[in-house]
């Protein structure tokens, strides 16, 4: 067990190292001229060759990128060459708010996705078919829609939450609901429908194994059957699913990010690379691809807990 | 009679928490007067570092104007007024300016204004690597008492007070020029502070009252917030539900909404857009040398129709790149090339291009694809077919390398003297093939050197030369709009994008 979690971070972290430098590359590539763009269109050539030795970017990419990994083993990942600001800081203070709606919109989404899983795979019938029709529904809008949809009828007309902006949690809980509960409602339709078809199929699927009829062959009731059993054999896909939508999610924020313009770490990753940020970018990449190490691994570990079939040599 | 009070508090304190969301945002009209209440504006774009050395004007004018004081001030009616310096003078062949300072200006780390806090402050612009750098390119500087301060020029420069009312006149406390967390956490005299715990750098800038300020008549707000709203559909979100009081329009797609929604649009035209005809000598492409083809260029544009289908009729259609604020503007000038593609075919005849040419110009998606098909359609009806490249990211490097000899682009019209550097004399930016012609050259001679009526009168001979030569073909100026709610007012100036943070008040 210690063996494997051992094994996944070490490859966890050679694929983070990996996906640095290929990061590093593309920017640099795409990057053009990098201090010109930092100037505007009014700075002098003499300016523009001044901040480009300032920022080290007359040197060759090699030389940069490792002066960049060297700074950033040692815990410096550097100031944003637009901002100003420590990357650090911009990393997490912005995760703060895409983390705030993403697992906002995982838990949830699991929850509604669950009840309406199990619901139509045990009722089947008209629930089961509402159940299909909202799924397919929700897979078809894409979310920047339904945010659109939500900021009109609840943020414009019925001023019931904010339309823009965020307000941390720790200045106001209120604020905080009324800040992100558009932006989550926006990116959980999307995943309800995906994880609540999952978790029909897999509860339809548990429900036809042998297990369950000698199960009812003893005389145990369907609800605990279901609740006891089926759920916890179901619960391994759903899981992954789940893991997949949360990652998902991630990437999805970034348009949510962007309607309701929240600080969040898509918006930054956004601006930061339209405009050729290098050290900003470089810390959103490296911030997103330890989380979903992370989130990987936990995924792995919760399924070991929850079917002892697959626990982990 | 006390059960109903309480149900008429409980009452109104539940209507107010249902409105929540929108109080915030409508308390600046509760200041009514100067001081109280909350200003909350949309910037399209956020200060790349608070540093002064590394400041700009343009959009993002306002963060700095919150924290730091110019040393000029720019008016709304387009004149330059005493701020950090309370009277100015040039000597006789104006290359020595010599300007007087407030004696009871103090930052808000309680340091005091002197003189050589200023040259501290105009050294490290002049020395650094903002993008404004060359305003203040040879200069000197010295501070002989507290409260006078000496600028001396290698050359006179007619833009020079200008500069001061913009980035290069910003002034910053003397320790904080050395702190590391300069460029998040500025210390100037301004009428607010940066409230550095509530700001998202990037995203949202919020400023607090400075409670010490020599100029307490400038200060409508006792809050001030600037929010960037980069994306459009944002924007118009946050007007609609009443979540700012200002807003500057990226682009005038949404005037009719803005409106709809009861917001005043204040306009002011600063940009013009058009070809510039860069390779003026023909290095690149021969037949720009010729005065005849670039008039030709400029016969083929119909100006009225560009100006309707590409920012929907919110502009003015011109001939000319100086602004009509400018004494160099002449009206007669916007019809000098009417749209007449049969002279533009005869002139291209007469040069000896009966069978047409090639122009190959840069593109960028920022500007649009509509605009790039309707130029080389434009064009194309005169027998002159464009040869479109995108550049991508160097754009703008591209241009100025120069690997184009004429381009689309959207320009800023400054001030003359500012705007000769910007884009006409021989070492201007935005002449990166460095054309010269003598003509201009004496002119700008002239403009340089002489008094006010002289440099107002080159000016203009200047500028009816330049539509001669056709160094352009400019289209229209847009409309820069600034909408504001119903509780707040704002005069714009005729020389930024952004208004002054000042001119914002409460509507009483």
């Amino acid at each position: 067990m210690l063996g494997f979690v051992v094994r996944r971070l070490i490859s966890g972290i050679v694929l983070i190292f990996v996906i640095s430098v290929i990061a590093y590359t593309l920017l640099y590539l795409g990057g053009g001229d990098i201090a010109r763009r930092i100037l505007g269109q009014a700075a002098t050539a003499e300016t523009v060759a001044a901040k480009s030795a300032e920022l080290g970017l007359d040197r060759p990419l090699p030389v940069q990128y490792v002066d960049w990994i060297t700074s950033a083993f040692q815990g410096d990942l550097g100031r944003s060459w637009f901002t100003g600001q420590l990357v650090a800081d911009g990393v997490t203070s912005r995760l703060a708010v895409t983390l705030s709606i993403v697992i906002g919109a995982t838990l949830i989404s699991a929850i509604i996705s669950v009840i309406l899983g199990v619901l139509a795979a045990r009722r089947g019938g008209w629930i089961d078919a509402v159940v299909q029709f909202i799924s397919v529904i929700g897979f078809a809008i894409p979310s920047f829609l339904i945010a659109l949809a939500l900021v009109l009828v609840f943020a414009i007309n019925l001023h019931l939450f904010k339309a823009t902006g965020y307000i941390p949690i720790t200045t106001s809980f209120s604020g905080w609901i009324a800040s992100v509960t558009l932006p989550i409602a926006a990116l959980s339709l999307g995943a309800i429908a995906t994880v609540a078809q999952q978790v029909r199929g897999s509860v339809l699927d548990a429900l036809s194994r042998d297990y369950v009829r000698t199960l009812r062959s003893r005389g145990l009731g369907m609800n605990r059957v279901v609740y006891k059993h089926v759920l916890r054999n179901a619960g391994g896909p759903a899981l992954a699913v789940l893991a997949v939508q949360f990652i998902g999610l991630l990437g999805g924020a970034v348009i949510i990010e962007q309607i309701f313009a929240l600080p969040g770490i898509g918006q930054l990753a956004v601006q930061a690379t339209s405009s050729g940020d290098i050290p900003i970018v470089m810390g959103v990449v490296i911030a997103t691809a330890i989380i979903v190490v992370i989130v990987n691994l936990l995924i792995d570990l919760a399924q070991a807990a929850l079917n002892p079939k697959v626990r982990l040599s | 009679m006390f059960r109903w009070k309480v149900t008429a508090a409980v009452a109104i304190t539940a209507a107010l928490a249902l409105t929540g969301c929108s109080a915030d945002s409508n308390s600046g009209g509760d200041g009514g007067g100067s001081g109280g209440g909350t200003l909350t504006i949309g910037a399209i774009t956020p200060p790349t570092t608070f540093d002064p050395a590394g400041s700009e004007w343009g959009n993002r004018s306002a963060f700095y104007q919150a924290v730091y004081d110019t040393l000029l001030l720019a008016t709304p009616e387009g004149t330059i007024e005493p701020f950090l310096a309370t009277e100015w003078s040039y000597n006789e062949d104006n290359t020595v300016l010599t300007l007087t300072l407030r004696d009871d200006v103090t930052f808000t780390d309680d340091s005091k204004l002197t003189a050589s806090v200023v040259k501290l402050n105009l050294e490290r612009f002049r020395d650094g690597t903002g993008p404004d750098a060359g305003y203040l390119a040879g200069t000197s500087f010295e501070a002989p008492d507290d409260t006078t301060l000496v600028i001396t020029l290698d050359a006179p420069n007619p833009a020079l007070l200008n500069y001061l009312t913009r980035d290069a006149g910003i002034v910053g406390s003397e320790a904080s020029l050395t702190s590391p967390d300069l460029a998040t956490n500025p210390v100037g005299s301004g009428p607010y502070i940066l409230d550095t715990a509530a700001t998202v750098t990037g995203t949202s800038y919020t400023y607090t009252k400075n409670p010490d300020y020599w100029n307490p008549d400038l200060q409508h707000y006792d809050t001030l917030t600037i929010n960037v709203l980069q994306d459009a559909t944002a924007g118009l979100n946050a007007v609609k539900a009443g979540e700012v009081n200002g807003l500057k329009l990226a682009n005038n797609d949404n005037l009719a909404e803005v409106e709809g929604a009861g917001w005043t649009i204040n306009a002011n035209e600063l940009d013009f857009q058009g070809l510039l005809l860069l390779d003026r000598a023909g290095t690149m492409n021969p037949a720009l040398a010729d005065v005849r083809v670039r008039q030709a260029l400029n016969y083929a544009f119909d100006r009225e129709a560009l100006l309707t289908a590409l920012q929907g009729g919110n502009g003015t259609v011109t001939g000319q790149v100086f602004p009509a604020s400018s004494a160099a503007y002449d009206p007669a000038l916007d019809d000098r090339y009417g749209y007449d593609p049969e002279k533009a075919k005869e002139l291209l005849a007469e040069a000896g291009y009966a069978d047409g040419l090639t122009i190959s110009m840069p593109s960028s998606t920022v500007l649009g694809a509509t605009t790039y098909t309707l130029i080389a359609q434009q064009l194309a009806d005169i027998g002159v077919t464009v040869e479109n490249t995108d550049p991508g990211n160097n754009f703008i490097a591209d241009l100025l390398a120069p690997k184009f000899p004429a381009a689309f682009m959207a320009l800023e019209q400054n001030p003359d003297w500012q705007l000769i550097q910007f884009m006409i004399s021989p070492t201007a930016i935005f002449n990166p093939f460095k054309y010269e012609d003598p003509t201009v050259d004496a002119l700008i001679a002239e403009i340089q050197n002489g008094d006010e009526a002289t440099q107002e009168a080159k000016a203009k001979e200047l500028n009816e030369y330049i539509v001669e030569q056709a160094w352009f073909a400019p289209f229209y100026r847009v409309q820069g709009s600034f909408a504001t709610d119903a509780n707040t007012t704002v005069e714009v100036l005729p020389t930024n994008a952004f208004p002054a943070i000042y001119d914002f008040k409460p509507k009483s």
